[in-house]
């Protein structure tokens, strides 16, 4: 039943709970050679692009620019984190068709992200020369102090996201190679950091159009695989609905109130995610947007068939006894793809796993080194000399910050994580979404909001981390900030409507009447 | 006027999710009912979102009406109709391998505005978003303000000049791209 309690706490604590229970042994030579395969694949990606990286604003935001496919890739990629391969088929399998409604917003989130994001996101990374989310709100706002407020909140849910998925690959390589957790996360680390400190978001990019290629055929097979094992929708929901039938209700285990909180939070949330914002910058020629919503949201579709046909294939399966109750939720796809597919499909996977898992790392570790390297210090009226290497002394740092958090500090891992799609949901949807279309939000309303969506997941995921205090039932935490920062943001903004005017820059009213 | 009852939609969906969370906090926790509300105030904030982001000052949502309604019908209808289903049992009937309710929200709700939105972006790129016109002009009038001002601005000063880039289709812009 904990799985009511926070939305946000569910993804990044069944990350975490990998440290627990790990997956089951995959050390086998083919699954070794693929995985080995897929590594240098990643190398020889980021030698190349390492060879292109010669500014910060190619370290940042690709320089020249991006086509829309790579843009596509790369930002389904560092949206699907491992959480689709192996937490989120747990998931399905533990809670049913609740399970479904952290994604079920997909269908909508990217066509709505295009209209009030992207090209205004894009008009502004060129005419004003941004490379960052927050220096969109700095420009929007004419405010130093909220760019330094929103990058701090990135930095914090950063960290805390990153040692999640450093722990969630140093399990994954671990199971692949047998080599121990420690080293799993940080030979994960390593491979990760190398091509992101060598080749920035560059590197990033292309190796996301790697993973994300691997991701979506990856799941698309396996789907394939579920169909026949399972019989068919119609056999899978059969053998359900005789063992459980309340798990193919529409809200599974959940309350009507606690799923729908799901889409809320992962709907409206979707539009502050910085690292799928962040790269609206990149893209070559904005008129390549038109196609951006299709390609996004059919790859981001095929590439989620894994997270619900695996997840309750599996309960269907345990249900009729061809399958022995799985110890671990976590185990629904390992278990499914050792027992039912060929071994080198199940290699693919694994890989996607690993793939799905470094390049949302990579994202983070980009947005994180240009909070510390260019938004905070711009925030305490500083400039920083060279912002390429210190870019990339910064993403050291923070990578080796949040692997030896992932290491060390035990269920402290679960409690960083467990902020990041809420606090980033919560300190940027008012502020940039909604501000970049309404001419009427004012400075005072953007701060007041970023602090509140910042106070409020801190002190409430800290006060049900201690046992403090838990919110009831149904209602989550991130979208309790999420409303909340939405209402500071709109009643502040109406108090000092007077100052609107003069917040806005001329030729940021241009762009956001573009 | 559609923006100022998108904005308007937004805020009111905003403060009807807040006091659905707010009930919740109450003594015996939120009524059963309040999944309807909440519901309500949920998909008519997506749906005005995408009005907000898509309408531009001055203007209607022209054709764009049409995709966005649908969507909200499909938002509520899907949710509502599940919302009265009760609990699937072995013998219920299946619809394209699912129970009703579970057909309703993963067909309906998650499936059916994919056939929608994407394609209705698509379809009215050129005329109701980003016109080569439009982006030849905005590129245009933001230089010149930003001649006149001549002030440093955040996200300028770090990296030097900004890239101007040629408007499309320009002789200018095919030597740029190498054409």
């Amino acid at each position: 039943m904990s799985l009511l309690v926070s939305v946000s706490a569910t993804v990044p604590l069944l990350q975490a709970a990998l440290l627990q229970t790990a997956l089951p042994p995959l050390t086998q030579p083919t699954i070794v050679a693929v995985a080995l395969l897929y590594f240098v694949g990643v190398a020889a990606i980021s030698i190349w692009a390492a060879r292109r990286t010669k500014t910060a604003s190619d370290f940042f935001k690709a320089g020249q620019g991006i086509g829309l496919v790579a843009l596509t890739l790369a930002a389904m990629s560092a949206t699907v984190s491992g959480f689709a391969f192996i937490g989120g088929p747990g998931l399905i399998y533990t809670v049913g068709l609740g399970g479904l409604f952290l994604v079920l917003p997909a269908a909508i989130t990217n066509s709505m992200g295009a209209w009030v994001l992207a090209k205004r996101m894009r008009l502004l990374g060129e005419l004003r020369g941004l490379i960052t989310v927050p220096d969109a709100i700095a420009a929007r706002y004419q405010s130093p102090v909220a760019q330094g407020l929103s990058a701090f909140a990135i930095l914090i849910a950063v960290i805390g996201y990153m040692a999640t998925n450093i722990l969630a690959l140093g399990v994954v390589i671990n199971a692949i190679f047998g080599i121990g957790l420690g080293w799993g996360i940080w030979i994960g680390m390593g491979v990760t950091l190398a091509y992101s400190v060598s080749g920035g978001i560059l590197a990033g990019i292309y190796n996301d159009v790697l993973q994300g290629t691997l991701m979506a055929v990856a799941s698309v097979l396996v789907f394939l695989f579920v169909l026949d094992v399972g019989g068919g929708m119609s056999g899978i929901s059969r053998s359900v609905l005789a063992d459980d039938p309340g798990l193919l209700s529409p809200w599974g285990a959940f309350t009507p109130l606690a799923a729908l909180s799901f889409f809320f939070v992962f709907g409206l949330g979707s539009l502050g995610q910085p690292h799928v914002v962040h790269k609206f910058y990149m893209l070559k020629d904005p008129r390549r947007l038109k196609w951006y919503p299709m390609l996004m949201t059919a790859a981001l579709m095929l590439t989620l068939l894994l997270y619900f046909g695996v997840g309750i294939a599996v309960k269907a399966l345990v249900a009729r006894g061809e399958l022995a109750a799985l110890v671990t939720p976590d185990a629904a796809t390992p278990t499914f793809l050792l027992n039912y597919t060929p071994v080198l499909l199940a290699a693919l996977v694994f890989s996607g796993v690993a793939a799905a898992i470094m390049s949302t790392v990579n994202s983070f570790m980009n947005i994180g080194a240009a909070a510390v390297t260019h938004d905070i210090p711009i925030a305490f009226g500083r400039r920083v000399g060279n912002e390429l290497r210190v870019g990339r002394l910064a993403t050291v740092a923070i990578a080796v910050a949040s692997a030896v958090l992932a290491q060390f500090s035990g269920s402290m891992v679960a409690f960083l994580g467990i902020f990041g799609w809420g606090l980033f949901a919560s300190t940027l949807v008012p502020a940039l979404a909604i501000g970049l279309n309404w001419e009427g939000a004012t400075r005072a309303g953007a701060i007041a909001s970023i602090a509140t969506g910042l106070v409020i997941t801190l002190a409430f995921e800290t006060m049900a981390f201690f046992n403090v205090y838990s919110i009831p039932t149904g209602v989550t935490v991130s979208g309790l900030s999420l409303v909340l920062s939405l209402v500071m943001f709109f009643g502040v903004s109406w108090l000092t409507r007077a100052s609107a005017a003069s917040t806005l820059a001329p030729d940021v009213r241009l762009i956001m009447e573009a | 006027m559609t923006r100022q009852l998108a904005l308007a939609s937004i805020v009111a969906a905003t403060v009807v999710i807040a006091l659905c969370y707010a009930s919740a906090f109450a003594p015996g926790g939120a009524p059963t009912w309040i999944a309807w509300p909440f519901m309500i105030a949920t998909s008519l904030t997506l749906v005005a979102a995408m009005t907000l982001g898509a309408v531009r000052r001055g203007t209607s949502l022209g054709p764009l009406a049409i995709p966005f309604a649908l969507t909200l019908l499909i938002l509520v209808g899907g949710f509502g109709l599940a919302l009265m289903q009760p609990v699937p049992t072995v013998e219920s009937r299946l619809w394209f391998g699912l129970p009703a309710g579970a057909a309703l929200v993963l067909y309906g709700v998650g499936l059916l505005p994919v056939l929608i939105l994407p394609l209705a972006y698509a379809l009215t790129f050129d005329r109701y978003t980003l016109s080569i016109d439009d982006l030849d002009r905005v590129r245009r009038q933001v230089a010149e303000l930003q001649a006149v001002e001549g002030a440093v601005r955040p996200g300028v000063a770090s990296h030097g000049p900004v890239a101007v880039v040629p408007p499309l289709g320009t002789a200018a812009a095919r030597t740029a791209e190498g054409v």
